[in-house]
């Protein structure tokens, strides 16, 4: 039996494939609508204003029992930092990246870390640090390959991907663009452990099977992951890695890449994905739009799957929808609970 | 192509290399020299660019559009037979998990670079042409992400449909707008996140309030899309992929009365 563990303890200790006091509960994500109004935030300044966002991220964490306090709001920093045109959304929609770089050489990053967005992240990771120590306070990232798909467009990553692997001209073309993502991901990550991080959450989204080739994955994406997770760790910061869609065809690059736990979403069967990762925790996998409309039965029932099928720690497929409602992920939250007092 | 004679064979490589190096004096050339040898050039042509299509060689697919003009062929026949045959072939692999997205982009690619080629002499033939189906398709508000839905379009389009594409981040009120002043049979939305989805049964309320739902079908994909959620918000479909909505509608409208029956 272990004894009780506080939050940021209980996933350190999955992320270290320890015995934990209960399955954690995490997040990729955590603008949610009702926590913005409850916490009196208001639209678009929770972007750039670091205490209304820890106010509204940590609501995640006081309010439904999160084990994590994720930041920023929404994958656009990078983008932002380097003049791309970022729609800021709504209350409940996040902001999105617009436009895209027409080559390589256009790309200016020698003052992304003085960037308004990129300061309120680094204010807001102090401001919850100090805030919330027991909570585990995490970066939400945006990682190489899908960073890369911003600046050159991701229907032009998504052909470029397959290009590449045919004509070495275009595989050159791809590094080119690669390396200037990881030389960004580089200094946000180091900023954001300098910081206080105590995980980097990497979503490579745009890695996924379902916009670029497998094939692609093991042979461009598995280095450049592995090379920003290895800085991570050589920073002393444990990280996570998350790639959307059905991604059975990559985990076990995934795997490879060294980070300390595989988030997948839904569409992924959690038996499969666990056995192909071996000891590589793997996390997930409830479909978020039961937070915003699911029943009680359906949260505890999907909730309760993925932990049978092994999964070490309790998150929604890609992020928590902002219309998610209090109430919903208190259930999400107690089922992962009553799983655990039933299993561990 | 391996059952040709060898001569031929010789030439179609010829060809490739022609095209794929814009050759165009070489491609003129070859062609001359292919009829000469009594080959049925028009079938060989509309097979070469099905599989150029498919495999996504878009020079390759331009050079063998060319074959085509030079020697006359029916445009229409060569869009349909030719290069939509090989969306369609790629569209198959891509629903039986044999493709992936990339390979479709490329594809895509590929055969609007032949359509391109073929616009200018396929307007000379529109009006003996019946007027297409109008599928009036977009991401809706708030959503930026396309590859889902230029796809279905590029699938539709390789199927015959008319598509007013509205792009992305599209205002319900649009897509209503769109398919009163285009007549359209369908309307295809499309969102990847969950943040949007709310957004698809706005459009369905106001085909409602404005009495227009009868007229036309209403198809809604993406990620986070089931055919359940399609039901509760009363649209008529949740195609699984973009060549699943080409296969649907093309089986829904033989049941659909006419646009003038519709439309009057």
């Amino acid at each position: 039996m272990v004894s009780e563990m506080t939050s940021k303890e209980r996933v350190l200790a999955m992320l270290n494939r320890k015995p934990v006091d209960r399955v954690p509960v995490i997040t990729g994500s955590t603008m949610v609508k009702e926590y913005i109004e409850k916490s009196r935030s208001s639209w678009p300044d929770y972007h750039s204003n670091a205490e209304m966002m820890v106010n509204t991220a940590s609501l995640m964490h006081t309010d439904a029992g999160l084990d994590n306090i994720v930041l920023p709001f929404g994958m656009f920093i990078e983008s932002m930092a380097i003049g791309l045109e970022v729609k800021m959304g709504r209350i409940d929609i996040q902001p999105s990246v617009r436009s895209f770089f027409s080559k390589p050489e256009e790309v200016k990053y020698d003052n992304f870390l003085e960037d308004k967005f990129v300061k309120t992240t680094l204010e807001a990771i102090k401001l919850a640090k100090a805030k919330y120590p027991d909570a585990a306070v995490t970066a939400f990232l945006v990682a190489p390959i899908t960073l890369t798909g911003d600046l050159m467009g991701a229907e032009n990553l998504s052909m470029l991907s397959i290009k590449c692997l045919h004509k070495e001209k275009q595989m050159q073309k791809m590094q080119d663009w690669l390396s200037i993502a990881l030389e960004i991901n580089r200094v946000y990550a180091e900023a954001c452990v300098e910081a206080g991080a105590d995980i980097i959450y990497y979503s490579d989204a745009s890695a996924s099977p379902n916009l670029v080739m497998p094939e692609f994955y093991y042979q461009v994406a598995v280095p450049a992951e592995k090379e920003i997770g290895d800085f991570v760790h050589h920073l002393g910061c444990p990280w996570e890695l998350h790639i959307c869609g059905d991604t059975v065809p990559i985990i076990e690059g995934m795997a490879s890449t060294g980070a300390d736990c595989l988030s997948v979403e839904q569409a992924v069967n959690m038996k499969e994905a666990t056995k192909i990762a071996e000891d590589v925790p793997v996390v997930g996998n409830v479909t978020p739009l039961l937070m915003v409309e699911g029943t009680e039965e359906q949260i505890i029932e999907e909730t309760r799957a993925g932990l049978d099928s092994g999964a070490k720690a309790s998150m929604l497929g890609c992020g928590t929808p902002p219309l998610s409602t209090s109430d919903r992920l208190k259930t999400w939250v107690k089922a992962v609970a009553d799983w655990s007092a039933d299993n561990l | 192509m391996d059952e040709l004679p060898e001569k031929i064979q010789e030439l179609i490589a010829e060809m490739d290399k022609a095209a794929e190096d814009e050759d165009e004096d070489a491609i003129k050339e070859l062609t001359q020299k292919l009829q000469d040898t009594g080959a049925d050039v028009e079938a060989i042509t509309l097979k070469k660019l099905s599989l150029l299509v498919m495999d996504g060689e878009e020079e390759m697919t331009q050079g063998w559009t060319g074959v085509a003009i030079q020697i006359g062929m029916d445009p229409f026949k060569v869009l349909i037979e030719g290069l939509a045959a090989g969306m369609s072939l790629i569209g198959k692999k891509y629903e039986q998990g044999e493709a992936f997205v990339p390979q479709l982009l490329i594809a895509s690619a590929a055969m609007y670079s032949g359509m391109d080629l073929l616009a200018p002499y396929m307007k000379k033939d529109e009006s003996s042409r019946s007027k297409a189906v109008t599928v009036v398709i977009g991401t809706v508000e708030g959503d930026v992400h396309d590859i889902g839905k230029s796809l279905v379009k590029t699938l539709l389009s390789a199927n015959g449909f008319n598509c007013v594409d509205l792009g992305n981040d599209v205002p319900a009120s649009r897509f209503i707008e769109a398919a009163k002043k285009n007549q359209a049979t369908a309307i295809s939305m499309s969102t990847l996140m969950t943040t949007t989805m709310a957004e698809m049964p706005k459009v369905v309320k106001m085909l409602e309030n404005e009495g227009l739902r009868d007229k036309l079908l209403v198809m809604v994909g993406g990620a986070p899309i089931t055919a359940g959620y399609a039901v509760q918000i009363g649209a008529d479909v949740s195609p699984h992929d973009a060549a699943s909505a080409a296969n649907w509608l093309k089986g829904a409208i033989f049941d659909f009365p006419s646009e003038s029956v519709r439309w009057d």
